[in-house]
């Protein structure tokens, strides 16, 4: 696979504290890459340093080959950007801010309103053409971030949390958008801290903690990295000590916690571990109102990696 | 609660960088400007010396009336430069000069640049020494024709003790007429109207149409009039902190002179800044745009209103109240500038309460327009 | 093309704010002209005075027509107020009321006196001189004791007077009204382009627009000087609006070499304008701030350099200050063209001077808004 993007020892501090920590990555063509990470992991300053919008102090930025600079026009041109917050002129409608930001990119006037159309039907908001920014909901005015960000089809896209704060309705729009952006063609570096996005989208993850890689790779090799194969949550009104005990010692079970009439059992691996726990339960005549049994998620991960939450 | 929203509303406005610095710091810093730029004017007024070149001839060397005048005045009127006529003529090309004299032929001359008070006051002066001349020979002619004992030196010692006789004028000018000070009292009223930015903003916050504030505010379980009564006198009472300094500035750092009458200075200050806050709280309910246009609409109007009032140009004050009297009988701006002057300018008190009576009916009218509009409110879109 | 097409479209959004703007700039110019007689140029070779005749006889008559000749009579309405604020705000200098009476007090030996009011200037003490003059010779004639004959008498001697040269063959009432004009156009310029071009400006240099902006493949540099034509195109239509309110004010003096001079001095200064407006908008961020910041650069600089008060009435520190403003060149210019008699090559080199000192500061504010820009154009 083509390296698009090459970020080696990347190091940028704000006096003491090292927002980003000799980051090192690639992305590779046409796929979709999420940076994953708490708040103030140092998602958007590395971005903000690969848009050399940023000076960074140590490391090393290839984009297409071409180590980046401010005046690097011609690898501009290939790079679409949707910034977490909305960058639109309030004074224009959705028409204008579309058409006057994808003008930056492209001169021609006929392949421009072509494309203005494009991203109009991308984010479906062709019947918002003459809408000012203050009149659109804020589902809505992302997606207009996005269209005024992704208009003139370029090669490579950085999302930075796109779809913070939005409706679910406007959410699975954007996420759609995205989905058929890569299926033209085009690399996507996606951040955001909502893991289910990621889950949902991307075709490998980095995951980063105090601007630092702390994992990556497709959320399949993540997964693997807790060693749990599968977590089942059941609601108990009360369960004894020596219960809690027996349970543990059923196979294959990694980890059993049992707080506020809720117990979480995790796997390591194996088959019919869920019906081997039904026929203790049966057995021992506890009562239980739900149960439920999933695949870990990559909250897990970070969990057993950094032992905190992704998500305070 | 009451107090709470006052108490909140003045934490609100001080916090607003950008109000305090209208309010505040932008008269203040206008009134530095004008102190440096009016400080001498009003000395320049006064007549100074100028210069002046003769041309030293023969005949001029022979005219005693006119040397000796000449002596004498150069004490008090003129710097004298005795040359001869290419110099003057060159000293007059370069404006060194004002002007100059020469005697030919029998004939006084005088070559100036241009029209002005200087040339004429030198023009003045030769006139009145033709003039002791030309009333010497009527009265020797007067004095030949009935008696024929002529003693010249006679006559012309009377011409001369006649002529230099004091002459008694009644003079009642008024005293306190620096016209400056005008410019220093439309600044105080321009001040009073600016703080209507203040009255426009707390007013705005209470608005539901006009912000998400005012949307909580609007479901509050509170009473809107007792919201808008606390709010209103917060922004009362910073616009009359604003005023106060402005005043104390003027008063005591550039000296501006308000009369001796120090309550109903104080008075107007007050009502004042009253027509200036309704005035923006009639703009805050009135136009239903953005905060950005509410705040130019109060700049723009606020800035022709000074500007008829006579801050770019004292004169235009009485020019408008000369021949469009209306224009300013409905600005608040002049109503201010004029309550002040009358104050400053006149021993009686009528037109000063003409003043204080034009400002509260205007804030009156101002106060009745916001509440039939808040009354009327229910927002069409928010 | 799109940067520069969009700056009008933003422009747009603004546009009854900027229309308002607009005409209320041009209009205080041309209003102040309308209304400006001699009162507000501080000067006149004519005192302004008022006559109050009380006597209505042949001698205040008489004294009335002399003073008619040699001064400007006001006609004001007889009402105690009314003249009291014409003295106030000079009007008039002097107010002389002949008292009933006095004619037969000369008469019968028994003087009343003259009453006036003045303001104390120069004007009113060259009134007041005019009058003492007449006073004097109508002294020594007073033993005549015949009306007629005494008027008589005091009108001959009268009539003696030097005779006076005019050397400059410039039309200065016309110059005065021009140079008021144009020095005017210091404020309306200013504020003019400042305000619009900086709230339009401010809406291209918010932080977010910015970082879009920048990451774009647009050429930063062409981004820039596409901002900067289309501002520029503001400027010179205002300065047209102001040209053109000139031509239809002051008529066909505005078409002559002087006029030229004046539109040329405005028109650099107007770009000069623009360039300060650019700078504002690099250096400002926030709308509002900007109304106190054009307020404080037109009014005062306009107040500072001479605009509204002539420039040979402002102290000698403050004017010493004033050179670093590229308003002082300009005013300075105009005082210059005002004065100008013969226009060759020579004679206009203070002006070519004091142009080039304007181009001098045009380029300083331009380098200046760049290494703003360009320090801008990174975040932190």
């Amino acid at each position: 696979m083509k390296k698009v993007i090459e970020v080696k020892n990347l190091t940028k501090k704000y006096k003491e504290l090292k927002a980003v920590n000799g980051l090192s990555f690639d992305v590779y063509e046409n796929e979709i890459l999420g940076l994953l990470g708490p708040n103030g992991s140092g998602k958007s300053t590395t971005i903000n340093c690969l848009l050399s919008l940023l000076n960074f102090d140590e490391g090393k930025i290839e984009i297409l080959g071409k180590e980046m600079t401010p005046d690097l026009y011609e690898i501009k041109r290939k790079i679409g950007v949707v910034f977490q917050e909305v960058a639109v002129f309030d004074e224009l409608t959705v028409y204008e801010n579309i058409d006057y930001f994808c003008g930056l990119y492209i001169e021609n006037k006929e392949k421009r309103k072509k494309y203005v159309k494009d991203a109009l039907q991308l984010v479906k908001l062709e019947e918002f053409l003459n809408f000012k920014p203050k009149q659109l909901s804020g589902g809505l005015l992302r997606r207009l971030n996005i269209a005024c960000g992704i208009a003139h089809k370029p090669e490579i896209i950085f999302l930075d949390e796109p779809t913070v704060a939005v409706d679910p309705q406007s959410r699975n729009n954007i996420l759609d958008g995205i989905k058929k952006l890569r299926k033209d063609g085009a690399t996507i570096i996606y951040t955001t801290h909502y893991m289910e996005e990621v889950e949902l989208i991307c075709d490998r993850i980095i995951i980063l903690d105090k601007g630092k890689v702390i994992a990556e790779g497709t959320k399949e090799e993540l997964k693997e990295l807790t060693g749990i194969e599968e977590k089942v949550t059941i609601e108990i009104n009360d369960l004894n000590e020596s219960h809690i005990e027996e349970i543990y010692k059923l196979p294959n079970v990694k980890t059993v916690e049992y707080e506020g009439e809720k117990l979480v059992i995790t796997y390591g691996k194996g088959k019919n571990n869920f019906s081997k726990l039904l026929d203790y339960l049966k057995k021992e005549e506890i009562y239980y109102n739900k149960i439920y049994s999933e695949r870990p998620t990559l909250n897990d991960v970070f969990l057993e990696l950094t032992g905190k939450e992704l998500r305070d | 609660m009451f107090w709470h929203n006052l108490k909140y509303n003045l934490m609100f406005l001080f916090k607003n960088k950008n109000l305090i610095f209208w309010t505040f710091a932008f008269p203040i810093i206008m009134a530095t400007l004008f102190n440096l730029a009016f400080s001498d004017i009003e000395k320049n007024e006064q007549l100074n010396k100028f210069n002046i070149a003769i041309v030293d001839n023969t005949e001029y060397q022979n005219d005693e009336v006119l040397k000796t005048t000449f002596q004498k005045l150069e004490k008090d009127i003129f710097d004298i430069e005795y040359t001869n006529i290419e110099k003057a003529k060159e000293l007059l090309e370069e404006k060194e000069i004002v002007g100059y004299l020469e005697k030919k032929e029998n004939n006084i001359n005088i070559n100036i640049n241009k029209n002005g008070i200087e040339e004429t006051i030198f023009k003045y002066v030769v006139d009145e020494i033709m003039i002791i001349n030309s009333v010497s020979k009527d009265l020797i002619n007067d004095e030949i024709a009935s008696n024929n004992q002529i003693n010249y030196e006679e006559i012309y010692q009377r011409v001369l003790n006649k002529i230099n006789e004091e002459i008694k004028l009644n003079d009642t000018s008024p005293s306190n007429l620096s016209y400056t000070m005008i410019e220093y009292y439309t600044l105080i009223a321009m001040t009073c109207l600016y703080g209507g930015i203040i009255g426009m903003t707390s007013t705005n916050n209470m608005l539901a149409n006009m912000s998400k504030k005012g949307s909580r505010v609007a479901v509050s379980p509170i009473k809107k009039s007792k919201l808008l009564l606390s709010s209103t006198i917060a922004s009362y009472i910073v616009e009359i902190i604003g005023v106060a300094l402005l005043f104390l500035y003027t008063i005591f750092v550039i000296g501006v002179d308000y009369g001796d009458k120090i309550f109903p200075v104080i008075l107007i200050a007050l009502i004042g800044s009253l027509a200036g806050l309704t005035f923006g709280i009639a703009i805050a309910t009135l136009i239903k745009k953005n905060e950005t246009t509410k705040v130019g609409i109060i700049i723009s109007i606020t800035m022709i209103c000074s500007f008829l009032s006579g801050m770019m140009g004292i004169t235009m004050k009485y020019i408008v109240d000369k021949n469009f009297r209306i224009l300013n009988l409905i600005n608040p701006t002049s109503m201010i500038t004029d309550g002040l002057y009358s104050l400053y300018y006149y021993p009686t008190m009528e037109r000063y309460w003409f003043n204080i009576i034009s400002l509260l009916i205007f804030s009156t009218v101002m106060i009745l327009v916001s509440l039939v509009e808040l009354r009327r409110q229910k927002y069409d879109s928010i | 093309m799109t940067v520069f097409k969009y700056f009008f479209k933003v422009m747009k959004e603004y546009k009854w704010t900027i229309v308002l703007y607009t005409v209320l700039l041009v209009g205080f110019a041309g209003f102040n002209l309308q209304t400006s007689d001699n009162s507000t140029n501080f000067m006149a070779s004519k005192p302004d005075i008022l006559v109050i005749d009380n006597d209505n006889s042949k001698l205040s008559k008489n004294l009335e027509s002399y003073l008619k000749e040699n001064a400007n009579l006001k006609e004001l309405e007889n009402n105690e107020e009314k003249i009291n604020d014409a003295l106030f705000y000079r009007d008039v200098s002097l107010i002389i009321e002949i008292p009933k009476g006095y004619s037969n007090g000369i008469i019968n030996n028994d003087k009343k006196d003259i009453v006036i009011k003045s303001t104390g200037d120069k004007e009113a003490e060259y009134g007041k001189m005019l009058l003492e003059r007449y006073l004097k010779i109508s002294n020594v004639y007073e033993d005549i004791k015949n009306e007629d004959l005494i008027i008589n008498k005091i009108n001959k001697q009268l009539e003696s007077s030097v005779q006076v040269t005019i050397k400059s063959k410039l039309n200065t009432t016309e110059l005065d009204k021009m140079a008021f004009f144009y020095n005017f156009a210091n404020y309306s310029l200013l504020a003019g382009c400042v305000f619009v071009i900086s709230t339009v400006l401010n809406s291209f240099k918010t932080k977010e627009i910015k970082k879009r902006t920048v990451v774009s493949s647009y050429n930063y540099k062409k981004y820039n000087s596409n901002l900067f034509k289309a501002g520029t195109i503001f400027g010179i239509v205002l300065w047209l609006l102001y040209l053109l309110i000139s031509v239809i004010l002051l008529g066909s003096s505005m078409i002559t070499l002087h006029g030229l001079l004046f539109a040329i001095n405005s028109f650099v200064f107007m770009i000069c304008a623009t360039q300060i407006a650019f700078l504002m908008g690099n250096l400002i961020n926030n709308k509002e701030a900007l109304n106190s910041v054009v307020n404080i650069i037109a009014l005062g600089s306009s107040f500072l350099c001479g605009a509204f008060v002539p420039m040979q009435f402002l102290p000698d520190s403050v004017l010493k200050i004033a050179h670093i403003l590229p308003s002082y060149w300009f005013i300075k210019n105009n005082e210059f063209i005002k004065e100008l008699e013969v226009i060759n090559v020579q004679t206009l080199e203070p002006y070519i001077t004091n142009i080039i000192i304007i181009i001098i500061f045009i380029l300083i504010i331009q380098i200046v808004t760049n290494i703003i820009s360009k320090k801008k154009r990174k975040f932190d």
